[in-house]
């Protein structure tokens, strides 16, 4: 990365390949979608002015996740905001889903707003960005196992919620 | 060595698109745990679009700006600074607001203008069934109680954040239309402010017990729903 360039090719790539998957797993750990878009801004603006440091091509998107989290930790660590609406943002997505379908889809997120940070995060880092679960013990600090048991967990939470939540009957009949 | 079936399920719990030779084995095992590989991924399925956010507009765009303009942070509350700059007015002056600084938001206006457009306008169309339970229930979380006159004209109420900690939304449904609070226990205003930005006005008024924003068209409207406010939002017996 010698030329200006080459610096603004390289994080025009970044922005581009992982600017919204970082934006959903912003939104999904805040629940609110202008604090969301603040924190994958600044965490975009630390990466630019830290874009000479990234030696590991293969690296940058843990690295991402790794300035994200700790602008998340820095700015919300006192106080969490408690925005759980997320069926604003995302309700024209599935306005071409069955009312059943789209009746799922608003028990699933409330579901997962509704985990344990402890079991939410892991399960966004698998199915928001695509961790693998040794990925995702290493970003958290944990062991494999217990990622594998919290993953677990947060599926079986979630299936457990839409039960509660009035869907009656076998879960494997509900999907 | 085969897997039993407990250990199967707390591997396809932990990672339904596990690509490991074995596992992937195992899954056609036996119709129990082909079944059970069926169901594990038409939820993941769901799962995934339920988690699959719309991608903002302008966002890539925005962020491509920061590589731009170097010199310059990009943020947007900054940027909202600027376009509070142009079009927001403080009415009454001097003695202004006091609040404990978030880190989220420099001030309450900030705040205020941040909340309303995240989800103010989105919320005025709801349709919600809320009884006087639900308001009372909710309030009560704050130490807080509403008297009937007020709770009866709540159309939708939910936690908030605030600049100190959690508050409330409401919409009420007045007379002239619907009209926003944002209930913010733990935050001080001195003096009655009024501020106006995008296509609405906003009063930031003291209560007995904590303070509250006031949004709508007209905010010269506000000084009975003001009065009514300050009068139905009190601390529960035992909390002042």
């Amino acid at each position: 990365m010698n030329t200006e360039a080459g610096r603004q090719a390289t994080f025009t790539q970044l922005a581009q390949t992982y600017g919204t998957d970082l934006y959903r797993y912003a939104m999904w750990i805040c629940g609110n979608d202008a604090l969301a878009k603040d924190l994958v801004q600044e965490t975009f603006l630390r990466a630019w002015k830290a874009l000479d440091k990234l030696k590991d091509n293969k690296a940058v998107k843990s690295w991402l996740i790794t300035i994200l989290r700790r602008e998340y930790a820095r700015t919300f660590e006192r106080k969490v905001p408690k925005f759980t609406d997320v069926d604003s943002v995302v309700v024209p997505e599935d306005s071409e889903l069955e009312p059943e379908e789209q009746t799922e889809m608003r028990l699933l997120r409330q579901g997962i707003m509704k985990l344990a940070p402890k079991y939410r995060e892991p399960l966004l880092m698998q199915v928001v960005l695509g961790y693998s679960c040794q990925e995702i013990s290493e970003a958290l600090d944990v062991s494999k196992s217990a990622v594998m048991t919290q993953l677990f967990r947060a599926r079986e939470q979630l299936k457990s919620q839409l039960r509660k939540d009035g869907v009656t009957g076998n879960v494997h009949e509900l999907f | 060595m085969s897997m039993n079936f407990s250990e199967f399920k707390r591997l396809l719990g932990a990672d339904p698109r596990n690509e490991d030779p074995e596992f992937r084995r195992a899954c056609q095992s036996s119709p129990e745990f082909e079944q059970e590989a069926l169901d594990a991924a038409l939820f993941e399925e769901k799962l995934e679009r339920a988690v699959a956010l719309p991608e903002p507009a302008g966002l890539v765009e925005e962020l491509l700006l920061i590589s731009q303009q170097p010199a310059a942070s990009p943020r947007r509350s900054r940027l909202l600074k600027f376009a509070l700059a142009a079009s927001l007015f403080v009415a009454v002056g001097a003695a202004g607001i006091v609040w404990k600084m978030n880190p989220g938001w420099d001030s309450v206006e900030d705040y205020l203008v941040d909340h309303y457009r995240h989800d103010g306008v989105s919320l005025l169309t709801r349709t919600d069934e809320v009884s006087t339970a639900d308001v009372q229930n909710i309030l009560a979380e704050l130490d807080i109680q509403a008297s009937p006159a007020l709770a009866d004209i709540v159309g939708v109420i939910k936690y908030c954040p605030t600049p100190d900690g959690k508050g409330v939304h409401m919409i009420l449904n007045t007379g002239s239309g619907p009209v926003t609070v944002f209930y913010m226990p733990d935050t001080e205003v001195k003096d009655r402010q009024t501020l106006a930005f995008d296509d609405v006005e906003a009063v930031l008024v003291e209560l007995q017990s904590g303070s509250a924003a006031i949004i709508g068209p007209n905010a010269e409207e506000f000084s009975s729903l003001q009065a009514l406010i300050y009068d139905s939002l009190l601390p529960l017996p035992g909390n002042s």
